[in-house]
């Protein structure tokens, strides 16, 4: 048990200390989920908005497609976007393997089912009269649209937050694509999973808290939103 | 107005964030084995390596039947690796060139102080027979690492096929420290590098519940071996650095640091290049 | 006066089933038309195809004179609707009023305007127009929609139910402000509402639905008058030829009777005398059938009141009527329901 307890001493230090090798892989988490959740919302809230607002034929299948792709596992993400960007796949000669952004092409993937379902769903959840109510006013087509999403901002933020603590937590894609490679790939979630395999307990503890940090900001953000929506 | 300005300034953020952190001119991307990276043998070299030539090498610690794989795929520049056999087969399949040795260790194959298969002295093959015959737990990487690549080609020589099924025999598809813990945990037997095993001990401050019961066989030889990927395969490979990465490692500077190389005291590599 | 409305052999179906069949329907410009009918029969369906807001599925739309194919901006955003309830944006007081002056890009002098239209609804501008929409009251939040529609000079104002779950407060002041918004700048105002006397106070033009149909009669005689106590705490209204009505019942205010045309009975001769029954001699006005019912609906006007009764086409052969006829009107002092 005692090393439990010594790893737990040695987290604050590494966190007080500013350990670089610490920071660096906070410091690539953030990079790393700001850029992949950044380009899943651009992407994933007007596609959730198409899917939530508008009826067509083959809707409920597509809902049921995006529901279903919630589940892929990241390692099959990972191979996929492996298969890819390796040098020997169609993506090869952008050479984003073993870089942030090819990570980041895994972490969109594994966000956007997340994002459009979610966002799709708050779109639904919009009482139908609000539509009525902003034609009746006098909004064209577009301007309901822009205004609809609007009304719904805060289910979508909670989509949002919900997809960045999928983001920050995953550990496949990350190894998969990044490899772990230190100062430049190494995550927190790699770290963990693989610095604590060198007995590094300070660190990953450090790491754990961190994360936990992380998830417990999304959270009480998510709640609060929920509230107010 | 304020609306442009807000999304030239997000767009402008996204592409500093997809930008590499460090500007570094240039670099080696690496594919090594656990071995290197968790005994934090790596963490030595490579800043000796970039202060001498100026070459990052930045690199991906998997098993060696991966880091082939990723040379196979142009992923990677050089590789340093330990399973002989897979390394010259890839060699004459033309998707490496220049492979050197660079330094050597062994394995050993360790488990509960209790010894309940009774092995402690017994050459490895004999070892392998006794925990078959008393159905000891014996945990493998299972993961086609070189280290479970040398471990199948003893159980060849003891004659023992077929185990993949036996309930005794556990595959953990994992590194090797994980593996060892995994051992620690069932009380099981388990081939592993010394080099790996020498950290493992650091980490029990050297007193751990697995120790070393058969070693100094000649059959448990490791060799590591740094191997440049074919250009004429793998036009992008950047092999003028490889080149520089094996000359390094194999020149005085490069075998001495290997040499010095001590964890709680101990050696564990033994450099070898040949001159 | 001109038509804003004229509605051509409209039928609205959603998938199968038809909500809608009206075959003609005009509505003036500046004109006060109620819309009553049960539920379910069609009212908001129709307040939505005068709003723009559903197309028809058949039939023809003629707005302001002109046939409308596909609504122009410029017409739908001279129409407004207020739905029972009606939804605010997740926005201040302030923004919901002015979101649609935004829309149109409209944005002179709005901070003024804004401020007349929450207090053309009652509503002080320092205390509400910073309020968040969560912090209303239902009556509160259904009069800033109001406002965010007064405040487009709509020509027509479309109310669907704009009382109904409102306390009567709210109600009395959502009511002055739209009969303002009328007067000030001539809006054309149709209303569907439950609230009888209300609709017999503002108009005459009472459309009635019924499963999709107007249907030509008016549900409820209303005996509006001076009531007075009668012997017996009965109530009595004398008519203007010196008959006398006589109610049962203790009405809570005012003075409007309601009776419901199937509890008239039309008799050829004076019955025998009977304190509960009233007997009221009149002349048929006009003889209407239903279609729905193969009722007649019989007009007689009785001293200068108009009183409805509702009898089977066999009754009107054996009774021999027809316009110009005397007749009396049998009903009890108790089928009067008080407002």
């Amino acid at each position: 048990m005692n090393y439990i307890f010594e790893g737990v001493i040695g987290a604050f230090y590494l966190l007080l200390a500013k350990d670089p090798e610490t920071y660096s892989a906070i410091w690539t988490t953030l990079r790393l989920s700001t850029l992949s959740i950044t380009c899943t919302l651009i992407v994933g809230i007007p596609l959730g908005f198409l899917l939530g607002h508008y009826n067509f034929p083959g809707k409920r299948a597509v809902r049921t497609l995006v529901d279903t792709l919630l589940a892929l596992p990241t390692v099959v993400i990972g191979l996929l976007v492996y298969a890819f960007i390796s040098r020997r796949g169609p993506l090869g000669d952008l050479g984003l393997l073993f870089t942030i952004p090819g990570v980041a092409i895994g972490q969109f993937i594994l966000a956007l089912p997340i994002v459009v379902s979610l966002t799709a769903s708050a779109i639904e959840g919009i009482d139908p009269k609000i539509y009525l109510t902003l034609r009746t006013l006098g909004a064209s087509d577009m301007q309901a649209a822009l205004s609809s999403m609007w009304e719904g901002r805060y289910a979508v933020t909670a989509a949002a937050v919900t997809a960045y603590s999928r983001v920050i937590s995953e550990v496949g894609v990350s190894m998969m694509i990044g490899g772990n490679i230190k100062w430049h790939t190494r995550t927190i979630t790699t770290a963990i999973a693989l610095e604590t395999g060198k007995g590094e307990f300070s660190m990953g503890i450090a790491l754990g808290i961190v994360l936990l940090a992380f998830a417990l900001t999304a959270n009480t953000l998510v709640s609060s939103l929920r509230r107010r929506a | 107005m304020r609306k442009t300005l807000v999304f030239l300034a997000s767009i402008a953020l996204l592409l500093t964030l997809s930008l590499p952190s460090t500007a570094a001119s240039q670099y080696l991307m690496m594919a090594t084995t656990t071995s290197t990276d968790n005994t934090g043998l790596l963490n030595v070299i490579a800043p000796a390596f970039e202060k001498t030539t100026k070459i990052e090498l930045r690199w991906t610690a998997v098993g060696t039947g991966k880091a082939l794989e990723l040379g196979k795929n142009c992923d990677v520049d050089v590789l340093l690796v330990h399973a002989p056999d897979k390394e010259k087969k890839f060699i004459e399949e033309g998707y490496g060139i220049n492979r050197r040795e660079v330094m050597y260790n062994d394995f050993v194959i360790i488990g509960p102080r209790t010894d309940p298969a009774g092995i402690k002295g017994l050459k490895a093959i004999d070892a392998l027979k006794r925990i078959k015959s008393k159905k000891a737990p014996f945990v493998s990487r299972g993961d086609n690492s070189g280290t479970h690549s040398m471990e199948l080609e003893l159980w060849k020589k003891a004659n023992i096929t077929n185990i993949d099924k036996e309930e005794w025999y556990i595959q953990t598809g994992q590194g090797m420290l994980n593996t060892i813990n995994i051992a620690a945990e069932r009380d099981g037997y388990t081939l592993t590098d010394r080099g790996t095993f020498i950290k493992y001990e650091a980490n029990h401050n050297g007193n751990p519940p697995l120790v070393i019961l058969v070693e100094g066989d000649q059959l448990l030889f490791n060799q590591y071996s740094v191997i440049a990927i074919n250009p004429k395969r793998c036009p992008k490979v950047k092999y003028d650095l490889a080149l520089k990465f094996i000359e390094w490692i194999t020149s005085d500077e490069g075998q001495k640091l290997i040499a010095d190389f001590r964890l709680m005291g101990k050696q564990l590599f033994v450099p070898n290049a040949a001159r | 006066m001109k038509n804003i409305f004229r509605l051509e052999n409209i039928v609205h179906r959603y998938s199968e089933r038809t909500v809608l069949d009206i075959s003609k329907l005009e509505i003036a410009e500046g004109e006060v038309v109620a819309l009553v009918g049960p539920n379910g029969s069609g009212k908001s369906t129709l307040l939505r195809i005068l709003a723009f807001l559903e197309k028809p599925t058949e039939g023809t739309v003629f707005y302001n004179g002109k046939l409308v194919k596909e609504p122009s901006f410029t017409q739908r955003r001279e129409v407004t609707l207020l739905l029972q309830n009606s939804p605010l944006l997740r926005r201040t007081v302030e923004e919901n009023v002015s979101y649609g002056l935004k829309m149109r890009k409209d944005t002179h002098n709005i901070k003024e305007r804004v401020k007349r239209a929450l207090e053309m609804v009652g509503l002080s501008p320092e205390i509400f127009a910073k309020r968040k929409w969560f912090e209303l009251s239902g009556g509160e939040a259904q009069r800033v929609a109001l406002a965010a529609r007064l405040i487009l000079r709509p020509k027509v104002i479309l109310l669907d139910e704009p009382t109904a779950s409102v306390d009567s407060e709210s109600a009395r002041i959502i009511k002055e402000a739209v009969f303002k918004a009328r007067d000030e700048w001539g809006s054309t105002l149709v209303i569907v509402t439950h609230d009888l006397p209300w609709v017999y106070q503002i108009t005459e033009k009472i459309l009635s639905l019924f499963k999709g149909k107007l249907i030509n009669y008016v549900p409820e005689n209303v005996l509006a008058g001076d009531w007075k106590p009668y012997n017996d705490g009965l109530l009595a209204l004398r008519l203007a030829d010196g008959q006398i009505l006589i109610g049962a019942g203790s009405p809570q205010s005012g003075s409007l009777a309601l009776l419901d045309p199937k509890d008239v009975i039309i008799c050829t001769e004076m019955p025998e005398e009977d304190s509960a029954l009233n007997s009221i001699l009149g002349t048929i006005t006009s003889m209407s059938l239903i279609s729905e019912s193969g009722q007649v609906l019989v007009k007689v006007n009785a001293g200068g009141k108009t009183i409805s009764s509702l009898v089977t086409e066999k009754s009107v052969k054996n009774l021999h009527l027809h316009p110009g006829l005397k007749v009396y009107l049998h009903f009890k002092a108790s089928a009067l329901k008080w407002i």
